[in-house]
């Protein structure tokens, strides 16, 4: 009984703690960055706010921006294949984290991934800008059919 | 109640690591940067300088300027060879893809080209664009727009200020713009606004009232308005506008932002600059609130707090220089930068952190040696620098210049890393006054420096011999033989090398003599010492025996058999074997009986040997008891020797124990 009192005391204590200390000092505005995926085009991104029930209280945010290729084939580096008509986001899939970052350990600095099952290929709705996207075409040129390659994303296709 | 509590406690927690993990919003805001407020004079001409990216996608992608309607944004010019009827002959797109920017100019102004544009990198819409404000206005004056930066993520922005002579005497500062007005960032008094701290410096130039403000490792928080005065903010004085937006260009960041350094090893600062200009310096120095402190610049200055501790290298072929700082402490935290005479050039920044740990290479740091004496300087190094290139240097100012020495362990075929033998020695034959100095050893690899440890030697001159010194040597038990033999190796003068030969890490110099004619007396001196250690050591041993034996008479018994045991030896002379063995059999106490092959012979002669005293007639009864006992038990055969002894305890025995 005594020492259950004495933790609550302790608890009671720390949390009074961090009211009074406060959060560190935030500059204004701050609006982070959760999720930024150029294969599905969503980006979210989540800020603190006053609530409308209670000003004095903060709450997050989250802004999700979806834009949705209308256009787009079912498989983005096949033109042939049919109009996509079903688009599904899953915001466990796109919080997943697979860029590698460094870390520091004894120091030395290290990469490491962030995300359990990024060895998954992901089926992507839209062109990430920065990947060349190149497809075979067949082609007639003097009676033989031959099966050329071609960019389907030219501008990113440049060897320099 | 308790989990309650504990649940609302471990709520706040997460809200912690946000800031630090997240990029801001500003990151994924648009890369393509130009003026937000453009002002023309009628009929006159503008010219909007747009910034993005270079990536490869950027350079060959298509630039546009649109106007911005409701309906969308209509594109006026690109270059993709497109323009608007209206504009024929009067705007025109020139992209620069190594300048990272394109030109948009427009002549010939009138006030129906008041309005919101946009200049942009792709397909009109798509966000990769930015937003400028024209304004087309009768003047005469025209206010001046904001001076436009545009920095690479993690790199320096150097701004330029000047106001001339009025702000020659009063304070200048640079602040940025926020909601609240404008919040100071540094001036040139000792002001640093604390997110700036460690890589902002203002220093005034030559012009009066010209200063530069540098700042390295620009984050995506730094874009936005600045302005850059003298006076104060909002009383009095002059600004000047600056826009600096910060990108992001998908390859390898520039420096580190924060090298580790472990408490006594050394840590590594590459310094890249973009191009080679011999006329400026290069120097690396200690950032202070309004200065930077010169620790080494590469015309040989050396700060004297750090003599021996830090050296530079240049490497001009690949627009490098590398600064070394060993012998670290907790002290040389903070923030160091690279920076060269030239204002236009880059400068750049690191923050170094001591944690404690332990140092990879070790080994004396402090050698004194005499003139003339052979010197080992030894260096260990573990097995993670197996495969490094590791070499010995002595420091002069600024740099270190490499001599020869040798590796131990010539890394061969086989990937196998002993334990022992990870030493690289560096050796004077002859040490030299003029050798006395700083020696750093180190290991390289792939062409970059790595960790260094530094060592002092200090020759004292002269052959007024350090006899103290000697006799330290010889303290050692190991070095008690005269230095004209001591080293497993003999090692033949005149060979400048280092050699193989089992080197202690304590090696303090002189064991080896060379054969000058003082030597002389510096043999006499530790052939005597040596002498009175041995004497000393003999004499501490029969004082110990001596001492035992004392110990021994206690047990009244034992003395006595000691000194039996020297009357039998005169009696019966040295050669008689058995006599010796006979005694040494009664001479044992305990339950160990040691009964070698005890024969009725035996016991006969046991009763034979000449006693003097009452104890040793009954050591000798129970002797024959146990003999006796043993002859019983004898018969299933062979020697029963401890296993026998307990199980027949000689019930005599414990009583004159």
């Amino acid at each position: 009984m005594k020492s259950s009192l004495l933790l609550c005391v302790a608890l009671a204590v720390s949390l009074g703690v961090i009211l009074v200390a406060g959060y560190p000092w935030e500059p204004e505005d701050k609006d982070y960055v959760l999720v930024n995926n150029k294969c599905q085009c969503v980006t979210v991104t989540s800020k603190l706010i006053p609530s409308k029930e209670n000003p004095n209280e903060e709450i997050v945010e989250r802004n999700i921006r979806i834009l949705v290729p209308l256009k787009a084939r079912e498989n983005i580096s096949d033109p042939t294949s049919p109009l996509r008509t079903n688009f599904v986001y899953r915001m466990t899939d796109l919080c997943k984290n697979c860029e590698p970052v460094e870390t520091e350990l004894g120091g030395k600095i290290y990469q490491a991934q962030q995300g359990n099952s990024c060895n998954e290929p992901e089926t992507c709705y839209t062109y990430n800008r920065d990947k060349c996207y190149t497809t075979t075409l067949p082609f007639l040129h003097r009676g033989e059919i031959q099966k050329v390659p071609v960019a389907l994303t030219p501008t990113s296709c440049y060897a320099d | 109640m308790t989990l309650l509590a504990l649940i609302f406690l471990l709520a706040f927690f997460p809200a912690q690591p946000a800031s630090s993990r997240y990029l801001p919003k500003a990151a994924i805001s648009s890369p393509v940067f130009g003026p937000r407020q453009v002002y023309g004079l009628l009929d006159g001409s503008v010219i909007v300088k747009c910034f993005y990216p270079p990536t490869t996608v950027n350079r060959h992608d298509r630039k546009y300027w649109c106007r911005q309607s409701a309906t969308g944004c209509r594109t006026i010019v690109s270059t993709t060879g497109y323009v608007a009827p209206g504009y024929q002959g009067r705007i025109s797109i020139i992209d620069h893809p190594d300048a990272e920017s394109f030109q948009i100019n427009i002549t010939q102004l009138a006030a129906a080209d008041t309005g919101t544009y946009q200049c942009g990198v792709g397909i009109n819409g798509r966000g990769l664009s930015h937003k400028v404000n024209l304004e087309v206005s009768e003047g005469p004056h025209l206010p001046e727009g904001a001076e436009l930066y545009y920095v690479k993520l993690h790199s320096t922005l150097t701004v330029s200020c000047n106001f001339g002579k009025d702000a020659e005497l009063e304070r200048k500062y640079l602040c940025k713009m926020g909601k609240k007005g404008c919040y100071d960032i540094v001036d040139n008094g000792k002001k640093v606004d604390k997110d700036f701290e460690g890589r902002v410096l203002l220093s005034l130039q030559e012009d009066p009232g010209s200063f530069t403000v540098v700042i390295t490792q620009m984050g995506w928080e730094d874009s936005g308005l600045y302005l850059c005065g003298f006076g104060t903010y909002g009383v009095s004085g002059e600004t000047k506008e600056l826009d600096v937006h910060v990108y992001e260009e998908t390859s390898v960041p520039q420096g580190k932002p924060t090298i580790i350094g472990v408490k006594g090893s050394s840590a590594t600062f590459e310094c890249h600059y973009n191009s080679l200009k011999r006329s400026s310096t290069k120097y690396w120095c200690r950032w202070k609130p309004n200065r930077c402190e010169w620790i080494i610049s590469d015309d040989g200055y050396v700060a004297p707090f750090y003599e021996g501790r830090v050296a530079m290298y240049e490497s001009p072929d690949n627009n490098t220089f590398t600064i070394i700082l060993n012998q670290l402490e907790s002290k040389d935290e903070g923030y160091y930068w690279c920076m060269t005479d030239d204002v236009k050039e880059q400068q750049s920044s690191t923050q170094l952190k001591i944690i404690d740990g332990e140092p990879g290479l070790t080994g004396e740091k402090e050698v004194e040696a005499r003139v003339g004496s052979r010197v080992d300087l030894t260096c260990h190094y573990p097995c993670k620098y197996y495969s490094y290139e590791k070499y010995w240097c002595k420091w002069d100012s600024p740099s270190c210049t490499p001599m020869p020495a040798s590796d131990q362990r010539q890394p061969g075929p086989g990937v196998t890393c002993d334990t022992d033998n990870r030493t690289v020695i560096l050796s004077f034959d002859s040490v030299a006054e003029s050798d006395q100095g700083w020696y750093w050893c180190g290991v390289k690899h792939n062409g970059h420096y790595g960790e260094t440890m530094a060592v002092q030697l200090q020759v004292t001159g002269g052959s007024g011999a350090d006899r103290s010194l000697d006799l330290l040597d010889v303290d050692k038990p190991s070095h008690a033989e005269p230095p004209s033999h001591a080293e497993p190796g003999v090692i033949p003068k005149g060979r400048a090398s280092s050699d193989a030969g089992e080197q202690s890490a304590a090696s303090s110099g002189s064991s080896g003599e060379s054969h000058d004619p003082n030597t002389v007396a510096l043999i006499v001196g530790p052939v005597g010492a040596v002498l009175l250690v041995l004497a000393t050591a003999f004499a501490v041993f029969k004082y110990r025996q001596l001492k035992r034996s004392d110990l021994v008479s206690v047990g009244s018994y034992r003395t006595n058999i000691s000194m039996s045991d020297f009357e039998s030896v005169k009696e019966y002379g040295a050669s008689n074997k058995a006599c010796v063995k006979e005694s040494q059999e009664t001479q044992l106490g305990g339950d160990e009986f040691i009964t070698t092959g005890a024969t009725p012979g035996n016991t006969a002669e046991t009763k034979k040997a000449k006693r003097s005293s009452k104890e040793d007639v009954d050591l000798a009864y129970s002797t024959f008891l146990l003999t006796s006992g043993n002859i019983v038990q004898d018969t299933p055969g062979g020697d029963s020797r401890d296993s026998a002894a307990p199980d027949v305890p000689p019930p005599g025995w414990e009583g004159q124990i």
